[in-house]
Parts: C-alpha cells; sequence; structure tokens
C-alpha cells in the first residue's frame, strides 16, 4: 500500500456513512418544518400551506404563517442548534459526557435575572418583553464569569472538574435565591416565570430571530474551526499539552464560545435543559467522536429535536400549549434511563 | 552533546516543592532512564522537561532555548510526550487517534495531507499495527493500546520522545516487546529517548544512560554500569542487592535484594 492512498477503504466508507447521517437529519428536520408549520390552534392543509407559502393566502392564514408559526420555528431551529453546539463543547472541553450548558449556571443566572426583574417592576406591560432577552442575557453571562473566577486556582488555571463542582454549587445557591423571590411575586407574574423557566420559546417574534441571529452566525463557524482542537482537547490535558496544544487560552475561548450560545439561546427560550446534554450525545451514537463530523450532527440533531418537541407542545393539549422544555425533557428522561441500562449490560 | 538541558530547576505542585534543585543533561540520540523510589521526584522531573508542569526557578533548554520561551506548538515538533495512562475517547479508531499526532504541524481545519498520511503510515507500521487500523481503541489489549500511543507520538515526527512508565500494567513480554520497539527507535531512527522505569533490570538492559534520584535529587548518573552498583542502590532505595551481569546486554542486573533493615537484623542474629 502507498503512503498517499493510506486513507483505507474504512475510513472513506465511515467519511460516506457519516455525510449521509448527516444529510439524512437535514431531510428529517424539512419535513418536520413542513408538519410544524401546519400544526396548532388553526390547522393548515398541506394544499394551504403551499399557497400560503407562495403569497397567495388569505390574511388570516399570512398571519398565522408568517407572524406566529415561522419565527417559531426558525427560533427553535437556532436555539435548538446553539444548545446542542454548546453542550458538545462542554462536554469535549470537560471530558465529562454529563455536561451540558446548564452547569455554567446559564440557565439559573438567566433566570434569576428575570426574577428579580418581574418581582421589582411587577408589571407585565409591553416594556419587560423586550427587556427580558438582554436581562436574561446579562444573567447568564455574570453567572457564568462568577463561576469561572470562583473555579481558577492561580498557578493551576481552570480545571474541568472544578468548574463543574463550582457550577453545581452555584446553580443551587442561584435556586435557593430563587425560592426566596417566588415568596414576592403575584400568581399571575409566578405563573409567566414559571413557564419561562421550563423553557417555552416564547419570543416568537421576528426580532428575537434578529437578536438570536448574529450570535449564531458568528459563534458557530468558530466553534467548527476549532474542531480539531476539541479533538485534541478531548484526549485529556498531558497528551493535548504534548501535542502543542496552548490549553488554557484554548479552553477560554471555548468556554466563552459555548456561554454565548447557551446564554442567547436562553435569553428567548428560557431554560430549555436537556438539549444541551442529549443532542451531543445522540450525535456521538451517530457518527462517532470526531468534531468535524459531531458538531454539524449535534447541531442539527438539536435543532431537530426541539422543533419537534415545540410542535408536539403545541398539539398534545390543544389548545393550551405545554413548553418545548418539558416536552424535551419528557422524551430526553427515559433516553437517559435507556443509556444507563445499556452500559450497564 | 545534548538537546535537552535542565539547568538549576525549582519544580513541584502548587504548594509543595518536590525538587528543590537539579541540574541535568539529557544525552542526544540516547536513550535515558530516571529511576528512583515513589516519590522521589522522577515522573516530576519529567513533567517539567516536558512543559507540564511550570518550573518556579531555573530553566530548561531545549535546543539551546528556554522552553519558557518557546511557543508550545514549536516545542511539540521536537518533543512528543506520552503519558502514564491516557484514555481514548471511546469510538476513536487507531488510525484516528493516530492521525491526532499530526496536531503541531497542521493548519486551520485539519485535513490530512500527503505529507501528513506518509508519517502516520510510517507511524503505524513500525508500531506494527497496520492491521489493526480502523479497529476502536478501546477494543485492545493493554501492550497493544501502549503502541497505539506510542505511535501517535511518532506521528508527531519529533527528535525526542519522553515516555512515563511505559512499561505498568503490562505483562513480561509485552514489557519486553515495548522496549524493543524503543531500542529499535532509537537505533535505527535516531530518536532521543527519555523514560521513567521502576523495573531497574530493564532499566539497565535498554539505556545508555542512566539518572539515580531520591528525594527530589540527583544521587547518580552514568552509564549503566557506573549506576547499577550496589552502594547506589543502597543510597537510592535502601536496599541490598546482589548484582551479576545480563547475559545479553552484558550489563549489571539485580539478581535479588532485601531491604536494608532487614539486613541489619540478620546481621545482629548471626552476631
Amino acid at each position: 500500500m502507498t503512503e498517499e492512498n493510506y486513507i483505507s477503504a474504512y475510513q472513506q466508507k465511515k467519511h460516506r456513512k457519516n455525510i449521509f447521517l448527516i444529510l439524512s437529519v437535514f431531510i428529517l428536520i424539512i419535513i418536520m418544518f413542513m408538519i410544524s408549520m401546519s400544526t396548532g390552534f388553526i390547522r393548515l392543509t398541506p394544499m394551504e400551506l403551499i399557497r400560503t407559502l407562495f403569497g397567495m393566502g388569505t390574511d388570516k392564514q399570512n398571519i398565522i404563517l408568517f407572524d406566529f408559526r415561522l419565527p417559531r420555528i426558525v427560533i427553535s431551529i437556532l436555539v435548538g442548534m446553539a444548545l446542542a453546539v454548546s453542550g458538545s463543547i462542554l462536554q469535549g472541553v470537560s471530558r465529562n459526557a454529563l455536561a451540558d450548558p446548564g452547569i455554567l449556571g446559564i440557565n439559573s443566572g438567566a433566570g434569576v435575572a428575570v426574577m428579580l426583574f418581574i418581582s421589582f417592576f411587577p408589571t407585565t406591560t409591553a416594556a419587560p418583553v423586550f427587556f427580558l432577552p438582554i436581562l436574561a442575557f446579562i444573567g447568564a453571562g455574570t453567572t457564568a464569569i462568577l463561576i469561572y473566577v470562583l473555579a481558577y486556582k492561580r498557578g493551576e488555571g481552570i480545571s474541568p472538574t472544578r468548574l463543574l463542582l463550582t457550577g453545581v454549587a452555584v446553580a443551587a445557591g442561584i435556586s435557593a435565591v430563587m425560592i426566596v423571590l417566588t415568596l414576592r411575586l403575584s400568581p399571575e407574574n409566578y405563573q409567566f416565570v414559571a413557564v419561562w423557566m421550563a423553557g417555552s420559546i416564547w419570543g416568537s417574534n421576528w426580532s428575537f430571530v434578529l437578536a438570536l441571529l448574529p450570535w449564531i452566525l458568528i459563534l458557530l463557524p468558530i466553534a467548527y474551526s476549532k474542531a480539531r482542537v476539541l479533538n485534541t482537547l478531548n484526549l485529556g490535558e498531558i497528551p493535548a499539552t504534548g501535542l502543542g496544544l496552548a490549553i488554557e487560552k484554548e479552553r477560554l475561548i471555548l468556554l466563552a464560545v459555548a456561554v454565548g450560545l447557551a446564554g442567547a439561546s436562553v435569553s428567548v427560550s428560557g431554560g430549555i435543559g436537556f438539549i444541551g446534554l442529549i443532542a451531543p450525545h445522540l450525535a456521538r451514537q451517530l457518527v462517532g467522536a470526531k468534531h468535524q463530523y459531531l458538531l454539524p450532527t449535534a447541531a442539527l440533531v438539536g435543532s431537530l429535536l426541539l422543533i419537534t418537541a415545540d410542535t408536539i407542545g403545541r398539539w398534545i393539549l390543544e389548545p393550551s400549549e405545554v413548553p418545548a422544555g418539558i416536552v424535551v425533557a419528557v422524551i430526553g428522561a427515559p433516553y437517559f434511563l435507556y443509556l444507563l441500562a445499556k452500559s450497564k449490560a | 552533546m545534548s538537546v535537552l538541558t535542565v539547568d538549576h530547576i525549582a519544580v513541584g505542585y502548587s504548594n509543595t516543592v518536590i525538587i528543590e534543585e537539579l541540574s541535568a543533561a539529557i544525552p542526544e540520540k540516547k536513550i535515558t532512564t530516571i529511576i528512583g523510589p515513589n516519590g522521589c521526584g522522577k515522573s516530576t522531573l519529567l513533567k517539567a522537561v516536558a512543559r507540564i508542569l511550570k518550573t518556579q526557578k531555573g530553566a530548561i533548554f531545549l535546543d539551546g532555548r528556554a522552553i519558557q520561551q518557546v511557543s508550545t506548538k514549536e516545542i511539540a515538533k521536537k518533543l512528543a510526550i506520552l503519558p502514564q495512562s491516557a484514555e481514548a475517547p471511546p469510538g476513536l479508531t487507531i488510525f484516528e487517534l493516530v492521525s491526532y499526532g499530526r496536531f503541531p504541524h497542521q493548519r486551520g481545519f485539519g485535513t490530512l495531507k500527503k505529507e501528513d498520511l506518509k508519517h502516520i503510515h510510517w507511524a503505524i507500521e513500525v508500531t506494527g499495527l497496520g492491521e489493526l487500523r480502523d479497529r476502536p481503541v478501546e477494543a485492545l489489549s493493554g501492550g497493544q493500546r501502549q503502541r497505539v500511543w506510542i505511535a501517535m507520538a511518532l506521528a508527531q515526527d519529533t527528535e525526542i520522545l519522553i515516555l512515563d512508565e511505559p512499561t505498568t500494567y503490562l505483562d513480561l513480554a509485552h514489557q519486553l516487546d515495548i522496549l524493543l520497539l524503543l531500542k529499535k527507535l532509537n537505533e535505527e531512527e535516531g530518536k532521543t529517548i527519555v523514560m521513567v522505569l521502576h523495573d531497574l533490570n530493564h532499566a539497565s538492559r535498554f539505556s545508555h544512560y542512566m539518572i539515580a534520584m531520591k528525594d527530589g535529587e540527583i544521587i547518580t548518573e552514568g552509564e549503566p554500569k557506573k549506576v547499577m552498583k550496589s552502594e547506589n542502590l543502597k543510597a537510592v532505595f535502601d536496599i541490598n542487592a546482589i548484582l551479576m551481569t545480563c547475559p545479553f546486554s552484558q550489563n549489571p542486573i539485580c539478581l535479588s535484594y532485601q531491604l536494608n533493615k532487614e539486613t541489619e537484623c540478620l546481621l545482629q542474629t548471626v552476631e
């Protein structure tokens, strides 16, 4: 065998299989997109859907599709992507398969910011709704920085284990603060916060799409360009150092990307927990541990999961809605138990 | 000639200093083995040389330049490390793991170029893993796995290889197998090899140069015939060793040994 074609038939087959899998998930997203557009309190038949999409719908159909459903679907896709990539990064950096954006205090940080705001300005007028994403993002970022500073040890830098433990501790502390804060809330405000925390895609409006899009467009390519770095970090600290990786610097960049992605999504979708944990897992089962494949697959799986969960949430208890975060958790928990049972056998 | 010089370094973990002051020179294109009792600082020295631990004082020179002043990627082109216990992420094949060894030579997205494939090919073949290259790493035996990590270090294409106890957890035959591989790499490829070994007889048989350490200091160093003397082993390990000549390498080996205090007891009884 010559050196030039040392990439074996097996490697080429694996590459083709992975590309096929990625395309399959992509097609599933498109199918789900269609289903999601026609699902809701007012159903649209496939014909009505196509007519409306091509600008021949009634005013009512136009409003339902373009002002309510489409922005919401686009947001689910973007948020699913962001959370999944954020989770993949965190799992890669910490070498811990149970890491997810929640451990960086992003969900709880955003939650407490929202709660503080509502408990001090209890009037649910139009103003806070546009304030909330910014506030949630600030809360998420502040908590992430706090955890980073607490986990930092001079001379040794930041160890993934310390980061995870500090994250769990800070999140527990914040939960305690939130319980105290709930006592101040009126029942209506409490309900709003509860639904927000459970992760409903409430920011279903084109301006939220515009607020989220720049983050995704900037941070996803950065994450993807770090695929090779993530592969190396995944080997552990000593091998990564030996291979010439500037560990401290790269870890900081990757953590910042993960926080940015998760913070941006939490700010429009609330605390959707399971996606960041489960999408990387599923993706790893599909395409393996190489981040060149893992990151795009996880992103697509995350989108698919969230768009499906949101659609089910809109449909299952019509006319009321179940937050997508809860649907994800209901699907996610049994899957995790299954994984656990399988790993024991 | 030495490519790697350690100049009056102090090194340790956050609060404990393990090595207070130590200087050494690693000879070029030779096999150097560090020996010493548990906790004597031999792994610490190796980690300092491999820039995993930062030195608190002094400097380490690689090709005449202090490693603190060279970028870590630059160092990775000259010096590869084999960690004591490394675990590959699940699902990775041998080919994939070995290809990660090309990291310091790659840029951007990391598509494997002709040059990369050439080194990966050679590393897999020279370690005898050709048949297994599409297997997942976790499906291999301990000895094979150690070979994969060595192959990854070889794909890195460095002059110097640093290994921390490469034979631990392997049976007798596989230990020898790894050491013979290292010997071959030294003789045929001119690799400079620095390692920590616990087995004195292996150290004596396969090294050109030995460094014996105790309590963070070098007690004695030199070729095996100089280091493997009963008075040195007494000073380093506190043992009374019976030495003889190895029929294979003509270097001294330890036939059997007793703890020093045991011998003293015995002498007292005789008296």
